[in-house]
């Protein structure tokens, strides 16, 4: 950890002792029970657990949708816990992407509106809004769907216009909470190509995950067992390279394949769509 | 909406319809050139609601505070140069048929010509110089009595008394003005003619005054004022107005309708408030999940709250607009079957538009304040 800390700059997040508790009297229960965490800027973690060990909680909180929180959580240098509620939506709004396991995104908005919707938030003007979701969606070769409405798109398609909303106002942080858990696997990896994609141009990734098999994406994994971390492993990129895959059904020779593959699609970014 | 909308339109068609009786009548008052005051029996009330909701005709059942003592005392005042005490008396008027239970048997001086302007369409007004026994009509009166508006030197009976028709109004189309009187339905007869048909002794209902300048008039109304009251024992149970005040609407016609449209547009602003409020709150329920994305994504509790009354002021202002187009045309409709026309100003249109937008903000904040209290983490658990 401490390599990491010189290789990687100023901390984003920091976590001192933090509790999230549930219920009163006699049906109190802590869903965080006492998490210590320090994560920089430039990080893809993946936290990692059974069910209801306060994996999406650990999100929430971070996200800054539940602020009820016992210990301390400082957001690049800020305490969060003393900030007003107009303040908290303003980070929400520029430097948090959340992305859902249900896509969550307005049925009755299109596409391209969709996409927009952060950028209502920050006050920019209707036809700038249109035209930076534009431009996004463009880049995730998603700009002939831009009128098509949500329940016309495929699972992959719909994520990926939720990772576009999520990043459109250029945030800081992603949050994700199992980005793959309602697509098949080619869909899956399309997606974890993209969120791939986005952590070596230098954001920062927190995803939630069920899938071990995703792990091979990130730098660092989290496991967390009943509101505690119970592992943390950074993993260095040499040891990415080499260590074996997972194996999960499909050999690790395919996420390598992949990788060309997205090599080759990348050159001919521009000429066409794919998913 | 459609609460909205129709409390809307009638507020609409009653302040249109209501602006359309009193011009008129202010406009006879303007026509009279603003040397004319007015004593009214009774006290001056002070607000304009108890002109509205009370009962305007008090001719029929209260003794009038006014005397012909008075009349004479107001007549010596300075600067005043005509006087007309109006008598107003009920009994069968009879020619060929009889007329209607509603004309007016008007007891008054030849003065009344002068200061309200009459005009004559045919024949002549009262004049002292002729026999006592002489009546002036009204045209309608004339039809409906004799068949005709050229009624000069018929026979018409009063109370079983004879008088001879020396002149006929002009008609005027007018139920509604100042003298509380449809000078086209009445029969105006001589003072002491009145006095005889009412066993001696006559209760005056209005004095119209007419001072000799408009510059006098204030002076003219203060003088009156001091005489009476010396006459009434310090009591000021009369009211002496001029100018707009005269104007004041007077009609029972118009009390009633404005009584009723103002009851119904109460409660079908509310009744329409209510129904919004529930649209609201049933467009929140729905769209829980929706109000925990756009938290998610960074809106302010703020933003939230003004989503939602934006909504519900489109609601609102819409059924608002509907309404004042409604009333517009309603107010139209109705005035077919009133001797006036309804008027509309850009204040009937700003009151249309205040009151819908009142509405929506204060219906539509319950709803709104619930939609922001909503928990993001509860709200994007809903199923979609």
């Amino acid at each position: 950890m401490e390599g990491m800390d010189k290789l990687m700059t100023e901390p984003v997040i920091v976590l001192k002792d933090l509790r999230k508790r549930f219920g009163i009297g006699d049906a109190e229960h802590y869903a965080i029970d006492g998490i210590d965490l320090t994560i920089h800027k430039g990080e893809f973690i993946a936290i990692m657990g059974p069910s209801g060990c306060g994996k999406t909680t650990l999100l929430n909180v971070l996200g800054l949708l539940d602020t009820k929180i016992e210990g301390d959580y400082e957001l690049e240098g800020h305490p969060v816990g003393s900030l007003s509620a107009r303040r908290q939506a303003s980070i929400r709004s520029n430097q948090i992407g959340f992305i859902f396991q249900s896509f969550n995104l307005v049925s009755r908005l299109n596409v391209v509106e969709n996409v927009a919707l952060p950028l209502v938030y920050k006050g920019v003007s209707n036809l700038n809004r249109l035209k930076q979701a534009s431009a996004i969606l463009n880049t995730f070769h998603l700009g002939e769907r831009e009128y098509y409405m949500p329940h016309q798109l495929s699972g992959g398609q719909t994520q990926r216009v939720a990772i576009a909303r999520a990043l459109v106002n250029n945030p800081s942080i992603i949050l994700a909470d199992e980005p793959t858990g309602n697509l098949d696997s080619h869909a899956s990896h399309i997606i974890m190509e993209e969120l791939s994609d986005l952590h070596q141009r230098g954001n920062t990734i927190i995803m939630v995950t069920h899938n071990p098999r995703l792990t091979t994406y990130a730098s660092r994994v989290i496991t967390m067992l009943d509101g505690k971390i119970d592992t943390d492993t950074a993993i260095q990129e040499e040891a990415k390279e080499s260590a074996p895959k997972i194996p999960l059904g499909q050999p690790a020779k395919v996420s390598k394949q992949d990788r060309q593959s997205k090599k080759r699609r990348k050159n001919k970014r521009g000429k066409g769509t794919r998913g | 909406m459609v609460g909205i909308a129709i409390g809307v339109a009638s507020i609409t068609t009653i302040l249109t319809l209501g602006g359309g009786a009193s011009s008129i009548v202010s406009k006879q008052v303007d026509a009279l050139g603003g040397n004319i005051a007015v004593v009214r029996p009774g006290a001056a009330s002070d607000s304009s609601l108890q002109d509205l909701t009370k009962l305007s005709a008090s001719q029929h059942f209260a003794a009038s505070t006014l005397t012909e003592t008075d009349a004479k005392t107001v007549a010596n005042v300075a600067n005043v140069t005509a006087v007309a005490p109006m008598m107003i008396l009920t009994g069968a008027v009879k020619a060929d048929s009889t007329a209607p239970n509603t004309t007016s048997i008007i007891a008054t001086t030849p003065a009344l010509e002068d200061i309200i302007n009459l005009q004559i369409q045919d024949g002549q007004f009262l004049d002292p110089a002729l026999s006592e026994n002489t009546v002036v009509i009204g045209p309608q009166l004339s039809v409906d009595i004799f068949g005709t508006e050229s009624s000069i030197g018929k026979m018409l009976t009063i109370k079983g008394k004879e008088f001879t028709v020396i002149g006929v109004l002009k008609r005027q189309n007018d139920p509604i003005n100042y003298n509380n009187v449809d000078f086209d339905n009445s029969v105006i007869i001589n003072e002491n003619s009145g006095r005889t048909l009412n066993q001696g002794a006559l209760q005056v209902q209005q004095i119209n005054v007419k001072s000799d300048s408009v510059a006098h008039l204030n002076q003219v109304i203060i003088d009156i004022n001091k005489t009476l009251l010396k006459n009434h024992q310090g009591e000021a149970d009369f009211t002496v107005l001029s100018g707009d005040k005269i104007s004041q609407p007077t009609s029972n016609l118009f009390t009633a309708i404005a009584a009723t449209t103002t009851s119904i547009a109460a409660i079908s602003l509310l009744v329409g408030g209510i129904g919004i409020m529930n649209i609201m709150l049933v467009s929140v329920a729905e769209r829980t999940r929706e109000i925990g994305i756009r938290k998610a994504l960074g809106a302010s509790n703020g933003d939230i709250v003004a989503q939602f009354l934006i909504e519900s002021l489109a609601l609102s202002v819409g059924g608002g607009i509907g309404g004042y187009i409604i009333g517009y045309v309603l107010a139209f409709g109705i005035s077919s079957f009133l001797p006036f026309f309804p008027i509309f100003t850009w204040e009937i249109a700003a009151v249309a538009v205040i009151v819908s937008v009142f509405i929506g903000t204060l219906f539509g904040m319950y709803p709104a304040l619930r939609a922001a209290k909503k928990d993001p983490i509860n709200a994007l658990r809903q199923y979609d």
